[in-house]
């Protein structure tokens, strides 16, 4: 895939976050914290119910990076963690070149990437940079 | 509470992972990935992979493998203040199934900084480098985990 400094990069919408997938999750990456899947835990943490990980969040910008530029692609992924995302809220990826380099012979995009929630708030923001051919 | 020092300096010992295809299935499946370069061999192979590719995220997992080789667990940070604030990764190198990684953990930036209403906000970094069978660097994992500040005690 070629882009130019400027170019949106092609958004990905995913499907509603499901409680089953959050227990998928945690059984994944080894991640258990209860908050993650036991309302009872969430709400005794100050929290109105079960959120997602922050690094599901972040796995669906690594796929739309990966689905921009191709698998493989990717040269680094950085991101902060802005806000949380709750229980079937349909998460949306999206963002931009913001330059392209040159480097050893080869181009990299450069892109400002972020996730953002059913109400439009940004719940994971940050850079990829990514090979193109 | 301040960070122990001593943790600071710790130095924590090397640990191996073996990338298996079953758990890059399982990763892929999760997250809703569609390329068959992660789950089907053959399709990897066709885009040029030796086996099937993880995920951006992978490496992930490990930081729960043994606590012995982490910091994270001991920082000494209040489960209920601790955040994960930002995530970085870099790739070298493509990771595929049937890789063995050697990786190893360094808190390489630490910082204290007074909270807006008060109490003591603590920064850690936390890299994981993870190198291939010929000691090449395949991925480099940075942690941000933030301890933010404890309410002030209102006195009597």
């Amino acid at each position: 895939m070629r882009y130019k400094a400027g170019d949106p990069l092609p958004g990905l919408v995913k499907e509603p976050v499901a409680r089953v997938q959050l227990v998928r999750y945690a059984g994944a990456s080894g991640d258990f914290n209860p908050i993650h899947f036991d309302d009872e835990a969430a709400r005794s943490r100050g929290l109105g119910g079960v959120i997602a990980h922050g690094m599901l969040s972040m796995g669906f910008l690594g796929q739309f990076v990966e689905a921009a530029f191709g698998p493989g692609a990717t040269r680094k992924l950085e991101v902060n963690f802005r806000g949380m995302v709750k229980l079937g809220d349909v998460v949306t990826c999206r963002g931009r070149v913001t330059e392209v380099r040159e480097a050893g012979g080869r181009s990299l995009a450069v892109c400002e990437v972020e996730a953002v929630n059913p109400e439009g708030a940004v719940v994971t923001q940050g850079v990829a940079e990514a090979w193109m051919g | 509470m301040p960070l122990d020092p001593a943790v600071l300096k710790r130095e924590f010992p090397e640990f191996e992972l073996r990338v298996e295809r079953g758990k890059i299935r399982e990763y892929a499946l999760v997250l809703g990935l569609q390329d068959p370069v992660h789950t089907d061999p053959e399709a990897a192979r066709a885009a040029g992979y030796p086996d099937v590719v993880a995920p951006p995220t992978f490496v992930r997992q490990f930081w729960h493998e043994n606590p012995d080789n982490d910091p994270m667990p001991h920082l000494g940070y209040d489960p209920k203040r601790r955040l994960h604030g930002e995530q970085e990764f870099e790739y070298l190198k493509p990771l595929v199934a049937g890789m063995v990684l050697r990786g190893r953990n360094a808190i390489v930036f630490h910082e204290e900084k007074a909270g807006k209403r008060g109490g003591k906000m603590t920064f850690v970094v936390i890299e994981t480098r993870f190198a291939d069978e010929k000691g090449e660097l395949v991925q480099v994992a940075r942690r941000t985990l933030i301890e933010t500040a404890a309410p002030p005690k209102v006195e009597g």
